[in-house]
């Protein structure tokens, strides 16, 4: 029963990352940037949720108003931070994220996150389920299906909507795009916004179990760029898959080998995967 | 060699060696003064200790610049190396000899076969690849502190550090510790800019420049590639070694990419690739940070809010705002600068 029991936490672990990285994969794909402040925005979200919920609001309201702030709060920073560096050389992108991911933290720090802050899961998600005869808590059961709905929505609003139209036009080759009208400034804000608003979610969604405080979102910053080095740099379905790759083998390592060292086998099978399949699962992945 | 193939610089000495320029008069000017900092800080001991940290500071972006000024890798994980080198060198001293010349060659070791081994793969990674698995691999030497934390210390860090020997003599006092880690930080400087001037690092130049026309000219583009991230590793390796017989303790804080964060800022704010600059930026940060965090403590938010500003607004760094000024000087000389 242990096996399915790990597994079932490697599904639960791997539905997080998949909010998490499918964001990860749409700015750079979009974009082009790599976007170092994405686990601290996972923090902020964690954090919101917890102020939220403390403000008096449900859980359900706190997790939807989670949402629109964060959605709002990347569309800002994409504005005001990420817009100003477009034409820049590629470096410049990264420096400007990790500063952001740097001032983000110390704002959270501020912000009472220094000290570990638990959200408690309302009571109708209090139980326990028990499924294929393992026992698991009804809440980590409600979090993989939040996020699988949500990331499949994503998935279908990317093929079927004109935004995901242009989203997968600027994707597949931006300065073609733009020849065809597509406003890649604007475009990007709501790229942005759109990852944000997925990050923070799967921050506030995760904040039962991982609770919330200012760094809770460094390990999923670096478990999401695995996954979509493993998935193939700017391939959706290739993040999909690798999400739950990393989640099992995160949730098995940490189980068989004792809570480090997972992470080290992680990287280890990511060189090796560099080394043999540099495009990702796929295929699809850009290498330059 | 393979270098001066692609230097625009008359092949010989470079312009501005052998004579007495007013740089090179400003340089050694600028080494005797911080050479003399212990004799007017007797008053205030604390400040030489400041300026031991902000040394050592240095000595770490001078080792991220030899990469990223070099070939144009970025490196978002150089705590990594640092803290390798920290352990590493903290365990020699506690477990076999104190000697300086003993327990530092065995960080350097330690990072130049890792970075060999790690660094193999990593160079065939062009630029975002590569910057988020030199994080990750920060990450993951972060993680295993606490792996082997029956060795390490774990949470409460590496203690009990004997004090360390030179020549058989223990550095005792603060002083002598202020003129071994400049000095350290002068020689390595120097070399630093020699390697500049070398084949080896015209060849580096033209990497970072054009990686592709490198390669048509016949350089082995990897393996110079891994040569730098070599280099580049067992010198934070150094700073770090330096840094744990200092502080006589270290913690798995120095591995945390709060401070890759710090080591990339000196670089930016110095200027990447100009050498002093990120020296320069290291003295001023430690500086301002010991300065700042015994007014607040909330100085990653004026940290970060300066990076992304320095970033945007001037991404060449306080070097990059000098440099028109310095271009008007150079013409005045009628030299090429």
């Amino acid at each position: 029963m242990l096996i399915v029991s790990l597994m079932l936490n490697g599904i639960v672990l791997g539905s997080i990352l998949l909010l998490s990285s499918l964001g990860l994969t749409l700015i750079y794909g979009v974009g082009r940037i790599v976007n170092f402040a994405h686990g601290a925005l996972f923090s902020v979200g964690a954090m919101m949720a917890v102020w939220l919920a403390g403000a008096g609001l449900g859980f359900g309201w706190a997790l939807a108003l989670t949402l629109v702030l964060a959605a709002a709060l990347g569309v800002a920073l994409d504005w005001a931070t990420l817009s100003r560096i477009r034409d820049r050389p590629m470096v410049d992108s990264l420096l400007l994220t990790f500063g952001i991911a740097m001032l983000t933290t110390g704002i959270l720090y501020e912000a009472g996150g220094r000290n570990l802050q638990v959200l408690v899961p309302p009571p109708s998600l209090a139980g326990a389920v028990t499924v294929l005869g393992a026992t698991l808590p009804a809440y980590r059961v409600f979090v993989s299906v939040l996020a699988i709905v949500l990331a499949a929505a994503l998935l279908v609003f990317l093929k079927r909507s004109r935004w995901g139209l242009r989203v997968r036009a600027a994707n597949d080759d931006g300065e073609m795009a733009a020849c065809l009208g597509i406003n890649r400034n604007t475009l990007m804000h709501s790229v942005v916004g759109v990852s944000t608003a997925l990050v923070a979610l799967s921050g506030a969604a995760a904040a039962p179990i991982f609770n919330a405080y200012a760094t809770v979102g460094d390990k999923i910053l670096i478990l999401a760029f695995m996954t979509v080095i493993l998935g193939g740099l700017g391939s959706l379905r290739g993040a999909v898959v690798a999400a739950y790759v990393v989640g099992m083998i995160i949730v098995f390592g940490e189980a068989y080998t004792g809570g480090q060292a997972a992470l080290l086998m992680l990287f280890v099978l990511v060189m090796l995967m560099l080394v043999y399949w540099p495009r990702g699962f796929f295929g699809e992945g850009r290498t330059e | 060699m393979k270098g001066r193939t692609i230097s625009h610089a008359p092949a010989g000495p470079a312009p501005g060696a052998g004579r007495v320029t007013p740089l090179g008069v400003l340089a050694v000017a600028a080494a005797l003064a911080g050479a003399l900092v212990p004799v007017w800080t007797q008053d205030a001991p604390f400040v030489l200790v400041m300026a031991s940290h902000a040394a050592v500071a240095a000595l770490l972006a001078v080792s991220l610049d030899l990469l990223t000024g070099n070939t144009g890798l970025l490196s978002f994980g150089h705590a990594g190396w640092f803290g390798l080198g920290a352990y590493a060198c903290g365990l020699a001293a506690k477990g076999w000899s104190a000697e300086l010349l003993l327990a530092v060659p065995v960080a350097l070791v330690a990072a130049l076969l890792l970075s060999a081994a790690v660094g193999a793969i990593l160079v065939r990674q062009v630029g975002k690849a590569f910057a988020i698995l030199t994080l990750a691999f920060s990450q993951v030497l972060y993680a295993l502190v606490f792996l082997f934390s029956d060795v390490t210390g774990g949470e409460d860090g590496l203690q009990g550090i004997p004090v360390p020997t030179f020549f058989g003599r223990e550095i005792a006092s603060q002083e002598a510790w202020y003129w071994l880690l400049y000095g350290t930080l002068v020689a390595v400087l120097a070399a630093a800019f020699a390697l500049r001037r070398s084949p080896l690092g015209c060849a580096w130049l033209g990497i970072r420049e054009n990686a592709e026309r490198a390669h048509f000219v016949g350089m082995h583009v990897g393996r110079l590639k891994l040569y730098a991230y070599m280099a580049s590793a067992a010198l934070a390796a150094l700073a770090g070694a330096l840094h744990v017989l200092f502080n006589g303790a270290t913690s798995p804080e120095t591995l945390h990419w709060f401070e890759s964060g710090k080591v990339l800022m000196y670089m930016v704010l110095g200027g990447v690739g100009t050498i002093v600059g990120p020296a320069v930026g290291a003295v001023v940060f430690t500086l301002a940070e010991e300065t700042l965090s015994s007014v607040t403590d909330a100085w990653l938010i004026y940290f970060g809010a300066l990076f992304v500003f320095i970033v945007i607004v001037a991404p060449g760094g306080l070097f990059g705002l000098a440099k028109p000024a310095w271009r008007r000087l150079a013409r005045r000389r009628g030299e090429p600068q």
